[in-house]
C-alpha cells in the first residue's frame, strides 16, 4: 500500500507485500472532463483480505470501487485482478493486454448503495437470472441455488416477494445473495447502508460479517466506522482523490495523519 | 324534425355491414401495432446509438411524425407503389402507411421509457458480469414496456382511428362502409352517429385491454387473470422454500 504518509502498522504491511494480492492496482488515474477525482491510487488486496475505504463526499472512494469492476474506465493506471491486467495502463509504458471486462466482472461481486435489485422479477429471480445469463443454468437449477442463496442470508422465506414488497434492509440482503451466488473471488460494497433506515443497517452489517467470516476478500467503501473497525484487516482514508493514510487493525485508534483523525473523530 | 323522427333502425339493420368495417379496422391496426412496436423499439435503440445510426433515427422519426395519416396512405398506395412497381392491396397500403407513422411515435415512448429505468439496474446487470444484450432483454426491456404500456394504449386508440382515412384509398373500414350506406338509404346523420360510436366503443375496449395487461406487468401483478397466471409460480416457490428450507 504506497501512502502520502507512513502506514501506522509497518509490520502487518510487511506481511502483505509477500502475500500474492487479488487486486493489485497501480497509479490508477480517473478523470471527468477537467475534473481529476482519481490521482494516483495504488492498493493491495490479498486473498481473504477484508479492506475498507472511508474517506469524505467526493474524496474519490466509490470511484476506486467502480474502477475495480470497469464500471468507471480508469484514465491510466495498472489494474490486475486474479493476476489479469484490466487497466489502460501506466503513462510511458506500452499498453498493456489487457483481459475482457465480462471475465473480470465474473470474478468481482459488487453491490451498490441503491441496492439495484431488478424491480419486475422475485427475490428469487433476481439472484436466479445471472446465475442462467453467467453460468448457463437451467431454470430449476438456478432456482434451487438461488434458494440456497437467499437461505443463507435468511431471506429464504421472502423468496416469492418483489423488491417494493421488501425492506430496505432485506433488499440490500438479498443482492448480496445475488451477487455470492456467483461464487465471486472479490465482493465489492459501495456505501451498503448508507440508503438504509438507521433500523435496517444493523441486519445488513449482520450480513456483510457473515460474508466475512466465510473468508470472502472485500473491499468496503463504508461511513460505518464501527464494523469497519470489526471487519478491517486493511483500512484506507482517501481524500481529494488520494490514499492519505492506511493502516491496519487499530488504525483508528493510532493514525497519524491529523486529516483522518479529524474525520473519524467527526464520523463518530 | 326531432331526434326520434330518424330511422335509428337503419343500425341495427346494418349493424353486420358496421360490425365488418370495424374488424377490418382492427385487422390493420392490429397487424401495424406490431410492426410499429417493433419498429420503435428499434429505432428508439438507434436513437440511444452512435452516429450515424442515430442520426437516421432522429431523421426517420422527425419525418413520418409530421406526415398526416391520410398523405401517408395515398403515397404509399399511388406513390411508393408505383415506384416500386409493386401493386399493394388496399389492405397492404393501409398496414404500411399505419407502420410507417406509428413507428416514429412509439420510438418516442420507448425512448423515453428506456431513459426511465433507473440506471443503476443496468450497471448491477453488467457487474454481474451479464451480457449487455442479455442486460437489455432481460433487465431494462421488461420494465421499460411497463412503463411504456399506458402510452402504447392511448397511441393504440389513435391507430383505429387514423384508419377512417384509409377510406381515400376504398379499405372497407368504418367510414367507408358508412358512406356506402349512407348513399343507399340518405341517412348521414344516423350512420354517421353509428359510425362515431363505434369508435368510441372501440376506444373503451381498447382501453380496458390495455389495462389488464397493465396490470400483468404491475409487480406484484393486479387482477383475477394475473393472479391465476401467478399461482403455479408462486407454487412452485413455496416448493422450493420448502426442500430447501428443511
Amino acid at each position: 500500500m504506497s501512502t502520502r504518509q507512513p502506514s501506522t502498522a509497518e509490520e502487518s504491511t510487511a506481511d502483505r507485500t509477500t502475500a500474492d494480492p487479488v487486486i493489485r492496482i497501480r497509479g490508477l488515474r480517473k478523470s471527468f472532463g477537467s475534473l481529476e477525482v482519481l490521482r494516483g491510487i495504488d492498493l493491495d488486496v490479498t486473498r481473504g483480505e477484508h479492506v475498507v475505504i472511508f474517506g469524505p463526499s467526493g474524496s474519490g472512494k466509490s470511484t476506486v470501487l467502480r474502477s475495480i469492476n470497469l464500471l468507471e474506465q480508469p484514465s491510466s493506471g495498472s489494474l490486475k485482478v486474479a493476476g489479469v491486467e484490466y487497466g489502460p495502463g501506466l503513462p510511458g509504458e506500452p499498453s498493456p493486454q489487457r483481459g475482457k471486462v465480462l471475465q473480470l466482472r465474473r470474478t468481482v461481486g459488487m453491490v451498490f448503495q441503491q441496492f439495484n435489485l431488478f424491480p419486475h422479477l422475485t427475490a428469487l429471480d433476481n439472484v436466479a437470472l445471472p446465475l442462467r445469463s453467467v453460468h448457463g443454468m437451467k431454470k430449476a437449477e438456478a432456482q434451487h441455488k438461488s434458494a440456497e442463496a437467499l437461505h443463507r442470508v435468511g431471506l429464504l422465506p421472502r423468496a416469492a416477494h418483489y423488491p417494493t414488497q421488501l425492506s430496505g434492509g432485506q433488499q440490500q440482503r438479498v443482492a448480496i445473495a445475488r451477487a455470492l451466488a456467483l461464487d465471486p473471488q472479490v465482493m465489492l460494497f459501495d456505501e451498503p447502508t448508507s440508503a438504509l433506515d438507521p433500523e435496517l443497517v444493523g441486519e445488513v452489517l449482520k450480513t456483510m460479517r457473515l460474508v466475512a467470516e466465510t473468508g470472502m476478500t472485500m473491499v468496503v467503501v463504508t461511513h460505518e466506522l464501527g464494523f469497519a473497525k470489526d471487519i478491517g484487516d486493511l483500512n484506507v482514508f482517501m481524500e481529494d482523490g488520494v490514499v492519505v493514510e492506511s493502516g491496519s487493525r487499530g488504525f483508528f485508534e493510532n493514525c497519524v495523519s491529523p486529516r483522518a483523525r479529524e474525520f473519524i473523530k467527526a464520523v463518530r | 324534425m326531432g331526434f326520434a323522427d330518424y330511422d335509428w333502425g337503419l343500425i341495427w339493420d346494418n349493424h353486420q355491414i358496421l360490425l365488418d368495417g370495424l374488424l377490418t379496422a382492427a385487422k390493420v391496426s392490429v397487424i401495424a401495432l406490431v410492426i410499429s412496436i417493433a419498429g420503435g423499439l428499434l429505432l428508439a435503440v438507434m436513437r440511444q446509438s452512435k452516429p450515424p445510426i442515430s442520426w437516421i433515427a432522429i431523421a426517420y422519426i422527425n419525418v413520418f411524425r409530421g406526415v398526416p395519416a391520410l398523405v401517408s396512405v395515398i403515397w404509399v398506395y399511388f406513390g411508393i407503389s408505383l415506384l416500386l412497381g409493386v401493386n399493394f392491396t388496399v389492405f397492404q397500403a393501409g398496414v404500411i402507411a399505419l407502420s410507417l407513422l406509428y413507428s416514429a411515435f412509439m420510438a418516442e415512448i420507448f425512448r423515453s421509457a428506456l431513459d426511465a429505468v433507473p440506471p443503476g439496474h443496468r450497471e448491477a446487470g453488467q457487474a454481474l458480469g451479464m451480457r449487455s444484450s442479455r442486460v437489455f432483454f432481460s433487465v431494462i426491456l421488461p420494465q421499460a414496456i411497463k412503463i411504456a404500456l399506458p402510452n402504447l394504449g392511448s397511441m393504440y386508440i389513435g391507430m383505429v382511428k387514423d384508419t377512417s382515412t384509409f377510406t381515400v384509398i376504398g379499405l372497407l373500414e368504418v367510414v367507408r362502409v358508412t358512406q356506402n350506406l349512407v348513399s343507399q338509404t340518405f341517412q348521414p346523420f344516423v350512420l354517421y352517429t353509428a359510425a362515431a360510436a363505434i369508435y368510441v366503443l372501440a376506444a373503451f375496449v381498447i382501453d380496458i385491454v390495455f389495462r389488464l395487461v397493465e396490470g400483468a406487468y404491475a409487480r406484484p401483478p393486479r387482477g383475477a387473470v394475473s393472479q391465476v397466471l401467478r399461482s403455479r409460480q408462486r407454487r412452485r416457490i413455496e416448493q422450493l422454500m420448502a426442500e430447501v428450507g428443511r
